[in-house]
């Protein structure tokens, strides 16, 4: 239905406006690339609709409700849910751990791809090796990955990777998720983020490099400007609403963190002894385990108010969407 | 996207490939809920014993479900129950008396009849909510302490029989690789539980979360971590025979359901024992878990659903037989049945049955998601070095409130 329709639509719109046309076929015109444009896009917004914005309005309004192990609404009470996640000392331990968390692996994150970017937009043969081999973690699923570094290159026994080239040098065998202190199960999380995670920002900042016109970099070396300075100089600058962007990404990506803290951590049984757990993986608790989704979504908007804090601050900061001067 | 997204989603559902295909000609279909059993082979039984009960009673069909593993399928049960497409009949792994008291679960007091008496009290007990009975046990899993019999010879210990012991053997028995005991890959596993109860303290007593008393015992968790003793991070977990028959562990806390695979793997090399009694006031104890079925009070073929249970779980003997024992491992709920399965009346397993029936606890069945993660994580700090009291002084708050809201 839609290709019969849209086919003589782009034919029509393809040719070079006529210099004078009767009111009424523009009219019409008008009229059928409005429909045109309902069709093509009501079933996209319909399904959005229902699907997240009737979502998300039910799940605000049972964030104010008493609701175990249901999801009708009609118990209203007011603020309770959100004072009973506030006073949770494990939630707010959960929001203190990942607001430190983003602040260290953002920065980090963001360096590592930064840096990766450059050199691999510096070699010139094989570029197109190397950028597939760093972005093609970013295919597999963290649940995968999180059972590779779990079971696999972190393993406790002592036939596993880290233990393995440990044993090389003489150390006794280490149960490295499970080690609190030191706390060595950073030291998984963090390398299975960065693995996952630094290729894709990688190939936003190629994108962002090659688009710096290559006759500032003459001029700059005709200047005898060295490489530190034309980074400095240059590169960083122009890079600028990239790299804007780019953090945006990083910072809601690190305040949603869930599936590999989950995936390292969970023993099968419900969660507990994990010793740290995101917000994410506490509300994953209250609301689809233990089935309170009044409490659950209150904590869904107190999340999404952080990151909509964060992202501000930020904006404010940097200067989010501000066109270059 | 999006839209592709729910196209996709809609032809998922619509075609379950794990579903029998319902027979022509019944009136009635029931839809019935498995979690996914490990055990090669359960799939299929299953889905013969609903062929069996459809060729008696020609006028039902049943649909089974083949689910979800044990880690995921409570949440997506429970996602379910909300929606229009909620399964009739449905197995519970913990059971919950939270379902029952919010009317989710029919009782089934008329399914069971006369034939109650013959089912294991602790059963009858545990799936018992405000004096009716909201589910059906399939079978009973016990849980129980492996050792290795050539390992504590070797070692000059004997299967400890206190918490001092265990703690002593475990220490003894680590050389190396091979470390003492294996109670799980955090450290923690069920041992909280244990320890609580070895001192004869319960969970929750009298509608009062009472945990705290186990302060004592609890604490020992952190002896055991200081020690080094236990196996942490092992690529199976405790539910898994796998640390024990590899010899990566002498002891190891695990099932009846393992024991085939340990007694292959390692012949008459081991043995079994409760977990000892804390100390000389408290005594030995041993879990006891399994599934249960239910049936969905919202299910518009209550009758049906009540038939096809009392059918299946009561009346054939034959069936539950060979549901217990022949994929896995595991102990019939109703005591002649049990008594007359002929797997579980010699060796191993017959010690098992009998460290069961005098040692077995179950958790309490108001007990929830909530207050088992905040027990758990509780623990989990006084193994690191958080004062035992404390530290669960303020968890049991916490659950105490859960569960005055649960009782409304």
């Amino acid at each position: 239905m839609t290709a019969t329709g849209t086919a003589p639509l782009r034919k029509r719109a393809a040719r070079p406006a006529p210099a004078k046309v009767p009111r009424r076929r523009r009219l019409t015109e008008r009229r059928s690339k409005a429909l045109a444009f309902i069709v093509l896009t009501a079933p996209m917004l319909i399904g959005l609709a229902v699907f997240r914005y009737v979502a998300i309005g039910w799940s605000f309004l049972l964030s104010f409700s008493e609701a175990r192990r249901t999801i009708s609404l009609g118990k209203w009470v007011g603020l309770d849910n959100y004072k009973e996640l506030l006073s949770d000392e494990r939630f707010r331990d959960s929001l203190t751990m990942i607001v430190l968390f983003t602040a260290m692996i953002v920065p980090v994150t963001f360096v590592a791809s930064l840096g990766l970017a450059v050199l691999v937009n510096r070699v010139r043969r094989g570029r197109a090796f190397f950028r597939t081999a760093f972005l093609l973690p970013a295919a597999v699923s963290y649940v995968a990955a999180a059972m590779i570094w779990k079971m696999a290159l972190f393993s406790g026994v002592p036939s596993g990777l880290a233990n393995t080239i440990g044993a090389l040098f003489g150390a006794d065998a280490t149960p490295w998720i499970q080690t609190q202190s030191p706390p060595l199960y950073w030291i998984v999380l963090v390398t299975l983020r960065l693995w996952l995670q630094v290729g894709l920002y990688m190939i936003l900042f190629i994108a962002g490099l090659q688009s710096i016109p290559p006759h500032l970099y003459e001029a700059a070396s005709l200047d005898g400007a060295g490489p530190w300075r034309t980074f400095r100089s240059i590169t960083f600058p122009m890079l600028r609403n990239t790299s804007v962007a780019i953090l945006l990404l990083m910072f809601i990506a690190a305040l949603q963190a869930f599936d590999e803290f989950y995936a390292i951590f969970s023993t099968g049984a419900s969660l507990g002894s994990e010793p740290v757990r995101t917000p994410l993986m506490h509300l994953y608790g209250v609301a689809l385990q233990d089935q309170d989704y009044g409490v659950g979504s209150a904590g869904a908007f107190l999340l999404t108010l952080l990151i909509v804090l964060i992202t501000l601050v930020q904006g404010r900061i940097l200067g989010f969407a501000r066109d270059k001067d | 996207m999006s839209v592709l997204f729910v196209a996709g989603s809609a032809v998922a559902c619509s075609s379950n490939p794990q579903a029998t295909a319902s027979a022509k000609g019944a009136k009635v279909t029931l839809t019935q809920w498995y979690h996914q059993y490990g055990e090669e082979g359960t799939q299929a039984a299953v889905k013969r014993y609903a062929k069996e009960f459809t060729k008696a009673n020609p006028d039902i069909a049943i649909n089974v479900v083949w689910g979800a593993d044990t880690s995921q399928y409570e949440t997506k049960l429970n996602a379910a129950l909300l929606g229009a497409d909620a399964p009739d009949i449905f197995e519970l792994g913990d059971f919950r008396a939270e379902m029952a008291r919010k009317g989710q679960l029919e009782p089934l007091d008329d399914v069971y009849g006369s034939a109650k008496d013959g089912f294991n009290k602790a059963d009858i007990d545990y799936l018992t909510v405000d004096g009716k009975l909201y589910g059906m046990k399939t079978i009973d899993d016990i849980m129980m302490l492996f050792y290795r019999k050539s390992m504590l010879t070797k070692a000059g210990v004997t299967p400890p029989t206190t918490f001092a012991e265990l703690t002593a053997a475990a220490k003894k028995l680590t050389d190396g690789d091979i470390k003492g005991l294996f109670i799980g890959n955090d450290g923690i596993g069920d041992s909280p539980y244990l320890l609580a109860w070895s001192q004869g303290v319960d969970m929750i007593k009298d509608g009062k979360v009472v945990y705290a008393d186990a302060a004592k015992s609890i604490g020992g968790l952190h002896d055991l971590h200081s020690d080094k003793s236990i196996l942490l991070g092992f690529t199976t977990d405790w539910y898994d025979a796998g640390a024990f028959t590899q010899g990566a562990t002498a002891m190891q806390w695990c099932g009846l359901w393992a024991l085939p695979t340990v007694e292959k793997a390692l012949g008459d090399d081991f043995g079994v024992v409760p977990w000892p009694a804390y100390d000389a006031s408290g005594k030995p104890v041993a879990r006891l878990g399994g599934w249960s079925q239910a049936i969905n009070s919202k299910s518009k073929h209550v009758a049906e659903a009540k038939k096809y249970l009392q059918w299946l779980w009561v009346e054939q003997s034959a069936i539950q037989m060979d549901w217990a024992v022949k994929y896995g491992f595991h102990v019939p709920p109703q005591n002649a049945v049990a008594a007359k399965t002929p797997a579980l009346s010699k060796g191993a397993a017959k010690d098992t049955v009998t460290i069961g029936t005098k040692y077995g606890i179950s958790f309490p069945a108001e007990w929830t998601q909530a207050m088992q993660a905040e027990f758990i994580a509780a623990a989990a700090d006084i193994a690191q070095g958080d004062d035992p009291a404390k530290t669960l002084k303020k968890a049991q708050s916490k659950a105490q409130s859960d569960l005055d809201k649960q009782m409304g």
